[in-house]
């Protein structure tokens, strides 16, 4: 593993237990997120209200300075193979962000080959690890031009950030020399006490544990 | 069953360029055993967008939306949420029909709307199960509302038409054609907050709505007797294209929608 650390930012976040209304609300939001359905009023699609969220915020948030104007989006692909056409969030909310001038451009160049387990519907030890994520991903087009200087993940759920891990160093083995960090549109909290509030940006590192070959997600 | 010459202008041909025995079986059996007759049904009938039935819907799910749907029926528009398709086979095992039976029945206590396509089998069951747990069903024909198939489940969709619901994209007169049934699959999948496969061979229709249910990114499920039949190469297919095994009708909960409208959730963020 070239990268053992990646720093990630992310706006939102859900319990995937929920006790409280607050929580169940954050629940909902999340199950949406997934769907990337029109909501609010006026209706706007769930994507493009995370990137709203993060360009009228961006002064406020702890992460603003992983979208420099020339940080290219690489949106990560989903567990599973996807048929054309399929509904990719990911990529919905980096395009999203590209639109409003959040990050240079979307790139699309990191492809799913091998499907993985879910990670929601797997026990947390059956869960894949990194390596496993590494090795079923493929860089499939390079980005025109020079390697870009900043490249940012965009994923929309962060539990451990296994996935984000081995995309990350697929991507680092392709682009030697660029730094790479991660945005997720959400993250999980698995203690409930930990649960504030549905918004609630932060940044943090997932660190790869070497004896475990997991990884532990610092917040 | 009489025997007929399809009309060449309702003719459609299966991927070998041949006219399928059950492309004529459905139209001989729909049009020859009921005739079109103007009835009080037809008059109940509403004609509907689907940005009426469900709300606006993204570019994915417009891609095979039908333009206009028709539906008769007493349940509220919009639908009401959350809404599962449990489907499958015409042919089922007992077993099969026991599982729909069973995860019907576990869902419709729990306030789902239970959605399938009116066809023997698995979907009656499904139906059925529903209205007598005291739930809600929504049937999705492949026939204009005014049209059964098959005609033993004529009762079946009074009753729905009577105290639920039933919908179709195809208007009254609207030729009956095998291909119409795929259609209806996807649009069963647009207007299913989930989707259960209980029971398909390697030819079920099912299929098609499994195939759109995933590509919607709407979860799918396929229920774990068949997707361990080591006989199917579907199942693991699917697998490889997200959907997930069922062990136990509770886990669908999981990612079910609830009935509260989103919208002013999503003002938080």
């Amino acid at each position: 593993m070239r990268i053992t650390s990646l720093d990630f930012g992310s706006l939102l976040c859900y319990c995937p237990r929920p006790s409280s209304t607050a929580m169940q609300d954050a629940y909902q939001v999340m199950l949406a997120i997934k769907q990337d359905p029109f909501g609010g009023d006026p209706p706007i699609l769930m994507s493009e209200r995370i990137a709203k969220a993060v360009q009228e915020n961006m002064s406020s948030l702890p992460f603003a300075y992983f979208f420099q104007p020339d940080t290219v989006l690489v949106p990560v692909p989903k567990s599973s193979l996807m048929l054309p056409d399929t509904l990719w969030v990911p990529q919905r909310i980096a395009t999203a962000l590209a639109r409003r001038g959040v990050g240079s451009q979307v790139d699309s160049c990191l492809v799913r080959v091998k499907a993985v387990r879910k990670a929601a519907s797997s026990r947390a030890s059956d869960r894949p690890k990194p390596k496993e994520h590494f090795a079923s991903l493929s860089v499939q087009r390079r980005i025109s031009g020079p390697p870009p200087k900043e490249i940012l993940l965009v994923d929309d759920m962060i539990t451990r950030g296994s996935t984000l891990l081995g995309a990350a160093n697929r991507l680092a083995e392709a682009f030697p020399g660029t730094r790479i960090r991660a945005f997720g549109a959400m993250t999980t909290i698995s203690d409930r006490a930990d649960f504030v509030a549905l918004s609630k940006p932060l940044i943090g590192s997932i660190q790869y544990r070497p004896s475990t070959e997991d990884t532990i997600r610092r917040p | 069953m009489k025997r007929v010459v399809i009309p060449a202008r309702h003719r459609s041909r299966n991927q070998a360029g041949k006219f399928s025995r059950r492309a004529i079986d459905l139209w001989s059996e729909s049009t020859i055993n009921t005739p079109h007759k103007r009835n009080p049904m037809e008059a109940q009938i509403r004609t509907l967008t689907p940005l009426e039935l469900l709300g606006p819907l993204n570019d994915v799910e417009r891609k095979y939306a039908p333009s206009t749907l028709f539906s008769a029926g007493p349940m509220e528009i919009p639908l009401p949420r959350p809404r599962v398709a449990i489907i499958g086979s015409r042919k089922a095992s007992a077993k099969g029909l026991n599982t729909a039976a069973h995860i019907a029945s576990v869902l419709s206590k729990r306030g789902v709307v239970v959605v399938s396509g009116l066809a023997e089998g698995i979907d009656t069951t499904a139906h059925e199960t529903a209205m007598r747990e005291g739930g809600r069903t929504i049937a999705v024909l492949g026939t204009p509302l005014n049209r059964v198939y098959p005609q033993k489940n004529s009762h079946l969709q009074q009753e729905i038409m009577t105290n639920h619901l039933v919908i179709s994209q195809f208007p009254v007169g609207y030729p009956i054609q095998p291909k119409n049934f795929v259609m209806r699959n996807r649009t069963m999948a647009l207007i299913s907050n989930a989707s259960i496969i209980v029971e398909a061979g390697e030819t079920s229709g099912s299929l098609h709505q499994g195939w759109e249910a995933l590509r919607l990114g709407r979860p799918l499920f396929i229920w774990k007797s068949i997707a361990s039949d080591s006989s199917l190469k579907w199942p693991k297919e699917m697998v490889r294209f997200g959907a997930v095994v069922l062990t136990d009708p509770k886990h669908v909960l999981e990612v079910l929608p609830s009935s509260k409208e989103i919208s002013q959730i999503v003002m938080q963020i």
